[in-house]
């Protein structure tokens, strides 16, 4: 099987991109009959070097563009990918990747499925499983038309460390002449303000609709502060404007890997869960006792969580000052 | 300019509880007894149809806003909502069919729809539906319409009849895109953006008006090129100790006692 990783150079996540990628890679495509590469976009010619070295395959294929546009990335693909025997594509995570996955399956007549989070290639068709029903179920998909063009679900990056090779193959194509898509008539990128921080946060508080209002996320904020943790948000909390959508945890959001995660008036939906499931230990703090969160917590409290938490913080400063 | 904001109302399945979660020999789920909702891009992508029609009158643009949803059930509720905020039309496209892994399908039917029957500049897409999480279809029916498409919108704005400006979420931020339509719209998470309620007034005078039924008969519907082999519930389940205690108080100092001092000095 030949398979080829698209990375988009052009963004600030590249790293996590590569990482994806790699995990994927290295849990997936190990048989001795798979030949992997990747196609790298960028910009920006001083990051060259850098981006190279997150290159989680032998040979690479750079390609310079002067902006990631979709319309310009499927055309750029489809031309250098014309008549090659590639059977899978693999595109990381993030929306990007889903998007370009699915209009590249389409532009190439073949299969493409999102979010997955494992394959197995039986040499005529690609099985691959990925959530549904709101992340409470696994499906499994059998993928019938070549080339498979498969994004990752998100979370899917662990710290393994890319191998970084000696004898990198790097072959390279000047794009930059593809003009903008028509339909643009001005663009302007606004860059992250506040990145979030949640990934790899070791102590995470999150806060769930229980909240009710914008004052107590405020409040819940003030707790995560002194208690040292960083501060997270269940999505109604996020979409009713109460905080940033940067605190979002779960699958729309941020995917989290605390050694201690503490969750006050979250009911636990699976949507939200799979945002914090590779916690070490989750503690619950909820009114309701049949409320889903205290089964798939470590250690549950039933009870008002401004009560507990306001006790919390009183006896870890007894403890040790913070 | 004509928008058409395409919809599924699906059943909310935070609401089941995990003996409901059967999966039947033909790999379907009982659902039936739940009330269908619209998920959070749905109803994002219906109010900001709605916002864009309220300022028409400062755009000078007039806009045609239309409601379609290919579905089993009736759903009525929510069309007769739908019409009662002021739709200028409401479709349903009646369908016996299991759409729940087929964005192909219903990407084909929408695009269909919009060359055969309804002609428009803008479509409305939620990001993904609750049961299926296909994540597709507004990536299909932009590629099977030639037009382009911007993911995860969380802003739009009219310019004139032909433009709009664009706000999107990307990987590392976010883009403010001047376009031409015509185009499709992914609307993503969109803070602020519940759908309105109707006035009981405009539930009488506007509720009841007729929704267009059309039948996916109508349409001759292409492979598929990914089926569905298998489903299995994901379990979660951890130890679930309830810490137990008189007050709140007790509770929160055993939590540190027992469960957190050790862990958090580890930090
Ligand atoms: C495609 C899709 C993607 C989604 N992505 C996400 C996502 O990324 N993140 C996410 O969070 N959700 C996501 N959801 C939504 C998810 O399904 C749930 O609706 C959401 O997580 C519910 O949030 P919640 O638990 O805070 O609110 P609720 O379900 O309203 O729960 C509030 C909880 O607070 C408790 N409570 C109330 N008052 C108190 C009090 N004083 N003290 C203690 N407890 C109290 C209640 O008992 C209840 O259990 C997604 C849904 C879909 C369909």
């Amino acid at each position: 099987m030949i398979y080829k990783g698209i990375l988009n150079g052009c963004s600030t996540d590249i790293a996590t991109q590569a990482g994806e990628l790699n995990n994927f890679i290295s849990d997936n495509l190990h048989s001795e009959d798979t030949v992997g590469s990747t196609i790298l976009f960028y910009s920006e010619k001083e990051q060259r070097d850098a981006l190279i070295r997150l290159v989680p395959t032998e040979s690479v294929k750079l390609v310079r563009i002067t902006r990631y546009q979709p319309e310009n990335i499927l055309k750029a693909l489809t031309t250098m990918e014309q008549g090659e025997m590639t059977h899978l594509y693999l595109f990381p995570s993030g929306f990007a990747g889903s998007e370009m996955a699915v209009r590249l399956a389409f532009r190439m007549k073949g299969s493409s499925l999102v979010q997955v989070k494992q394959i197995e290639y039986s040499g005529v068709q690609l099985i691959a499983s990925k959530t549904v029903y709101a992340n409470h179920v696994l499906g499994t998909f059998k993928l019938t038309k070549k080339p498979y063009c498969v994004s990752l679900a998100k979370g899917s990056a662990n710290d393994q460390a890319i191998n970084t090779r000696d004898k990198l193959i790097v072959t390279e194509y000047d794009m930059t002449h593809l003009h903008e898509n028509q339909f643009i008539k001005a663009s302007k990128a606004i860059p992250r303000k506040q990145a979030s921080n949640l990934t790899n946060t070791r102590f995470l508080l999150i806060g769930g609709n229980g909240m009710k209002n914008k004052a107590d996320t405020q409040y819940l904020k003030q707790i995560a502060d002194t208690i040292g943790a960083d501060f997270g948000v269940s999505r109604p909390v996020a979409m009713s404007g109460w905080t940033s959508l940067h605190r979002q945890v779960g699958v729309s959001g941020s995917m989290t890997k605390a050694a201690v995660c503490i969750v006050a008036g979250a009911s636990g939906a699976a949507a939200f869960y799979a945002g914090i499931e590779k916690s070490k230990f989750i503690v619950a703090i909820n009114t309701d006792s049949r409320a889903p969160i205290n089964k798939t917590s470590d250690v549950a409290i039933i009870d008002d969580y401004k009560a507990v938490l306001d006790e919390l913080v009183k006896v870890m400063r007894e403890d040790r000052p913070i | 300019m004509n928008i058409l904001v395409c919809f599924i109302a699906a059943p909310d399945l935070d609401k089941l509880i995990e003996e409901d979660w059967v999966i039947d020999k033909d790999l379907q789920i009982d659902t039936s007894f739940l009330k269908p909702t619209l998920n959070s891009y749905d109803e994002s992508a219906i109010e900001i149809a709605l916002r864009l029609s309220d300022a028409s009158q400062k755009t000078k643009v007039s806009i045609n806003h239309k409601a379609l949803t290919i579905a089993s059930t009736p759903a009525t509720t929510i069309l007769k909502t739908l019409n009662a905020l002021r739709f200028k039309q409401v479709v349903r496209i009646d369908s016996q069919d299991d759409f729940r892994f087929r964005p192909g399908a219903i990407a084909y039917i929408l695009s269909q729809y919009v060359l055969k029957h309804a002609t428009q500049d803008v479509l409305f897409l939620g990001r993904q539906s609750t049961v299926g999480e296909n994540a597709k279809t507004h990536l299909l029916v932009a590629e099977r319409l030639g037009w382009p498409c911007i993911t995860q919108v969380s802003g739009i704005e009219v310019i004139d009849e032909n433009h709009l400006v664009v706000t999107s979420q990307v990987d590392d931020g976010q883009i403010r895109q001047k376009i031409q339509t015509p185009c499709v719209l992914c609307i993503g998470e969109v803070p602020n953006t519940f759908m309105r309620v109707p006035t009981i007034k405009d539930r009488m005078l506007y509720g009841k008006r007729p929704i267009e039924i059309l039948s996916t008969t109508d349409f001759q519907l292409p492979d598929e090129t990914e089926e569905l082999l298998d489903l299995k519930v994901i379990s979660h389940e951890r130890h679930g100790i309830f810490i137990e205690g008189e007050t709140p108080e007790q509770k929160a100092r055993e939590l540190y006692k027992m469960y957190l001092k050790e862990r958090l000095e580890k930090i």
